[in-house]
C-alpha cells in the first residue's frame, strides 16, 4: 500500500505522513508529563546549597577554635523539621584529623565529613579520638574506617566490593576568618557518594 | 420464616434472580467446578494461592486501621496491634503466616505446573504472567515485613536500597524515585507499595493469569486456612526489636524466601551481580522455558532435560535457602568470617548441583518407568482391588453430629483461651475448627454423593426382563416411575392397578441393574478416566 504511494510521490505517501503526524502529536501531547516524574524523588533531600557548618551547640564551626583530633555530629541538609533532621541519613561525622595526619593545619586538608551510616548494615558509626584508635568504628559489627580517606579497613564493610567500602563525604570551603562552609554535594558514587551505599575512592 | 428450596418464592427467588443475572457478568466466562469428591490439591494450587491472597487482603485492610507508617511510630503501632488491640494478635498472625503460605503455595503451584508441562498448548501467556506474578508476590511479602521497622526490617531495607542503587546507570535515580532518600521516606513508600501499588499490579496480572476453568474445593480451602491459623498458634510471630541506629542489632537473616539471594550476597562479590543479576537470570530462564522446551510430550518422564533443569533449580533453591540461614554458631571466630561465605566453595557447590540434579532426574525416570512396567504386569494378572471406606447412612449421621459437637467445644475453648490471654492457643483452636469444618464438609459431600448413588425407588415394573430395557441406552425417568400397560401385561398377568405391592419384584442391588455406567453416571470425576 505504502509502496504504491512512494512510487507515485517519490517520497513519503500521504497516508504515512499523516501517521507520522499522528505519532508526533501523541508524543507532544504527553511530553509535558515527563517532568512530572520529578514528583517521585523527595525534594527535601534534593535542594542543596552552600551552608555553614553548624555544630550541635549551635555555633558556626571555625578552624581557629575547633579542637584537633575531635569530631562532632552535624546535620546536612538541615530542613528545620526536627523529626526529619533526627534521621540517620542526614547525620555526618565532622572530624578534625589528629596532628600526625595534618590536623594542625588550618586548611581543607585538616577536616573531613563522612556520612555516619555504616556501609555494612546502616548502623551509626562514630570517630574515636583515643590513642591507638583514631578511627571510625561501627558498634554493630565492628567495621572500622580510616579518618583520612573514609575507606573501611577492617570488619564487614571492608570486604564489600567498591564502592560499598568507602563512606560518602562532604566538601568544604574555609573563608578568611576560618569559618567552615559545606559546598553543595553531588550524591553520586563518582562524586560525593551515595549515602548508605558508598563512593569510589 | 419457612423457606423451601424446592419452590422459587421469596428469598429463594431473589437468590435465583441474582444467580441468573451473573450470566451477564465476566464470571460467566469462568467455569467454576465444585468437586463432589476428594481431588488432589496439586491441580488447584493456584486457586488456593488466590484464596490466601484474599485472606491477606482482608486481614491487611484490618491492620491498616491501626498501623502508622511513620519512622518512629511504625514499630510501636505494630506492638499496639499485637498486644493491646482485641484480636489484633490473631489478625497480625493470620496476615504474617498467610504471606508465608501464599509464597509457598505459589512456588509449589509453579513447580507442579512446570513438571507436568502445563505451560505448553498455548498456555505460554498464563505461564509467563504466572512467573512474574510469583516475583511480585515475593516483593509484596518483602515490603510487608519491612514496614514493621524492626531491626530485621531495617537490615532488609538497607539491602533493598543498596541493591537498587547498585543497578548500573539508572540505579540511584530509581532508588530516589521509588524508595526515597531517608528512613522516613522508606517506611512511608514501602507502605504505599505494600498496600496499594503491588497488590494492584498483582490483581492486574491475575486478570491475565486466571484460566477459564477453576476448581473451588471447599474442604481444601478450609484446610489451608486452618493450617495457616495453626501455624500462627504454634509459631506466633514475634515483634523483633525496635530499630535504633546506635544499638548493635542481633545477627538476623531475611525471611525464608529471600535467604537464597542473601546467601549469594554473603559471598561479598559485587552487589548488582550477586543480588540482582543472578536472580534475574534465574527468573528469566523460568519465564522463557515454554520456548526452550521443545518436547512434544507433557509428562515429566518424557521430558528428561527439562525435568532435570527443574530438579537442579529446586536443589539450588533449597541449598542456597539453607545456606543463607546458616551462620556458624561459634562466636569465637570473628563475625566477618561467620557472615562471609567463601565464593569459591559456594559457586563450586552450585555447579556441582547440575550433574547431581541431572543424575537424580535420570534415576527417578528409570525408577518410575520400572514401577509402571511392574504395575502393568501386576494388572494383567488380575483386577486390582482399591481400598475404599464405605460408611452407612447411620454412621455418617453420627460422624456429622460428633464433628459438630467438637466444633462447638472448640469454639468455646477458643473464645475462652482468647479471654484468658492465651492468644496463640486461641488461634490454634480456631485453626483446628477450620480443619474440623473441612472434615465436616467432606463427610457431608460424601453423604450427598452416596445419596445420589443410592438406587432409585423400587422401579416396580422394571423387572427381571433386562433385555427389554437394553433397547434404549439410558433409561428414561418415565420408564422407571410410571408403569406402562404393555409391560404390566407382560409381567403381571391381569393385574394393572397395584403393581407396587408386588413383593417378588427384585429391587436393583447394584448400579448395573439400573443401567448406570460410566457413560451416564453423574457422579464420576475426571480422575476416574483411565490413565494413559
Amino acid at each position: 500500500m505504502s509502496e504504491v504511494g512512494t512510487k507515485k510521490s517519490g517520497g513519503l505517501s500521504r497516508r504515512d505522513f499523516l501517521k507520522l503526524m499522528g505519532a508526533a502529536g501523541t508524543g507532544l501531547a504527553f511530553a509535558p508529563f515527563v517532568p512530572f516524574g520529578n514528583f517521585m524523588p523527595n525534594p527535601n533531600q534534593a535542594s542543596l546549597e552552600k551552608v555553614p557548618v553548624i555544630l550541635p551547640d549551635g555555633t558556626h564551626a571555625n578552624m581557629n577554635t575547633y579542637p584537633i583530633n575531635h569530631s562532632e555530629v552535624i546535620t546536612y541538609p538541615s530542613t528545620g523539621d526536627p523529626a526529619l533532621d533526627a534521621e540517620a541519613f542526614r547525620k555526618w561525622q565532622f572530624i578534625r584529623l589528629p596532628e600526625e595526619f595534618g590536623g594542625a593545619n588550618k586548611d581543607l586538608n585538616a577536616i573531613r565529613a563522612y556520612s555516619m551510616i555504616c556501609l555494612h548494615l546502616w548502623c551509626l558509626w562514630k570517630y574515636w579520638p583515643d590513642d591507638g584508635r583514631k578511627r571510625g568504628e561501627c558498634p554493630c559489627h565492628g567495621s572500622m574506617y580510616s579518618p583520612t580517606t573514609g575507606t573501611a579497613f577492617a570488619g564487614p564493610a571492608s570486604v564489600q566490593a567498591a564502592p560499598s567500602n568507602t563512606l560518602p563525604r562532604l566538601d568544604f570551603e574555609i573563608d578568611s576568618d576560618g569559618f567552615v562552609f559545606i559546598l553543595p554535594p553531588k550524591f553520586d558514587v563518582n562524586q560525593n557518594g551515595v549515602i548508605g551505599y558508598g563512593r569510589f575512592a | 420464616m419457612a423457606v423451601s428450596l424446592d419452590r422459587r418464592t421469596g428469598v429463594v427467588a431473589l437468590l435465583y434472580w441474582i444467580w441468573d443475572g451473573i450470566d451477564r457478568t465476566i464470571f460467566a466466562g469462568i467455569k467454576f467446578s465444585f468437586p463432589a469428591r476428594f481431588v488432589s490439591p496439586f491441580g488447584f494450587l493456584g486457586m488456593l494461592t488466590f484464596i490466601v491472597f484474599i485472606i491477606l487482603g482482608v486481614s491487611g485492610a484490618l491492620l491498616m486501621f491501626y498501623y502508622q507508617p511513620i519512622l518512629d511510630r511504625a514499630w510501636d503501632s505494630v506492638q499496639f496491634i499485637n498486644d493491646d488491640v482485641p484480636f489484633g494478635f490473631h489478625i497480625r498472625n493470620i496476615h504474617y503466616h498467610g504471606s508465608n503460605a501464599m509464597v509457598l503455595l505459589a512456588i509449589l503451584h509453579m513447580y507442579y505446573q512446570f513438571f507436568s508441562g502445563r505451560y505448553k498448548i498455548r498456555n505460554e501467556i498464563l505461564w509467563m504472567t504466572g512467573v512474574i506474578l510469583g516475583v511480585v508476590t515475593i516483593l509484596e511479602a518483602f515490603t510487608g515485613y519491612d514496614v514493621i521497622f524492626s531491626e530485621r526490617a531495617e537490615l532488609a531495607i538497607s539491602i533493598a536500597a543498596s541493591l537498587t542503587t547498585s543497578i548500573p546507570v539508572v540505579g540511584p535515580t530509581i532508588r530516589d524515585a521509588a524508595l526515597g532518600s531517608g528512613f522516613s521516606d522508606f517506611v512511608l513508600r514501602f507502605y504505599a507499595q505494600h498496600v496499594f501499588l503491588l497488590p494492584i499490579v498483582m490483581i492486574g496480572l491475575m486478570a491475565v493469569h486466571f484460566p477459564r476453568f477453576l476448581v473451588f474445593d471447599v474442604p481444601m480451602v478450609m484446610a489451608i486456612s486452618g493450617a495457616i491459623l495453626i501455624t500462627g498458634g504454634v509459631f506466633p510471630i514475634d515483634m523483633g526489636f525496635k530499630f535504633e541506629p546506635t544499638v548493635p542489632p542481633g545477627v538476623t537473616v531475611p525471611e525464608w524466601y529471600l535467604t537464597g539471594i542473601y546467601a549469594f550476597m554473603r559471598t561479598q562479590y559485587d552487589k548488582f551481580v550477586t543480588g540482582l543479576l543472578w536472580p534475574l537470570i534465574f527468573i528469566a530462564s523460568f519465564v522463557l522455558i515454554p520456548f526452550i522446551d521443545r518436547y512434544k510430550k507433557f509428562s515429566w518422564r518424557e521430558r528428561p532435560i527439562v525435568t532435570a533443569f527443574g530438579i537442579t533449580s529446586l536443589a539450588q533453591i533449597m541449598v542456597t535457602t539453607y545456606w543463607g540461614f546458616y551462620i556458624s554458631p561459634d562466636v569465637s571466630i570473628p563475625l566477618v568470617e561467620r557472615l562471609v561465605i567463601d565464593p569459591i566453595f559456594f559457586y563450586s557447590t552450585m555447579i556441582l548441583m547440575v550433574p547431581l540434579g541431572f543424575g537424580f532426574t535420570y534415576m527417578m525416570i528409570k525408577l518410575a518407568n520400572e514401577a509402571e512396567r511392574k504395575s502393568k504386569l501386576a494388572k494383567s494378572n488380575g483386577p486390582q482391588k482399591v481400598a475404599t471406606i464405605n460408611l452407612s447412612e447411620k454412621w455418617i449421621n453420627w460422624l456429622l453430629i460428633a464433628l459438630l459437637a467438637f466444633q462447638v467445644f472448640l469454639n468455646i475453648a477458643a473464645y475462652n483461651a482468647s479471654l484468658t490471654g492465651m492468644k496463640n492457643i486461641s488461634l490454634f483452636f480456631i485453626g483446628v475448627i477450620l480443619l474440623v469444618f473441612a472434615a465436616f464438609f467432606h463427610v457431608y459431600r460424601y453423604a450427598m454423593s452416596q445419596q445420589k448413588n443410592a438406587p432409585p425407588p423400587p422401579p416396580a415394573l422394571v423387572p427381571d426382563e433386562i433385555p427389554k430395557l437394553v433397547e434404549s441406552d439410558v433409561p428414561k425417568p418415565s420408564e422407571l416411575d410410571v408403569p406402562k400397560p404393555s409391560e404390566l401385561d407382560k409381567d403381571v398377568s391381569g393385574e394393572k392397578s397395584e403393581p407396587k405391592e408386588l413383593s417378588d419384584i427384585p429391587t436393583p442391588k447394584v448400579q448395573a441393574d439400573v443401567k448406570v455406567d460410566a457413560n451416564n453416571n453423574t457422579n464420576l470425576g475426571s480422575e476416574d478416566l483411565k490413565k494413559p
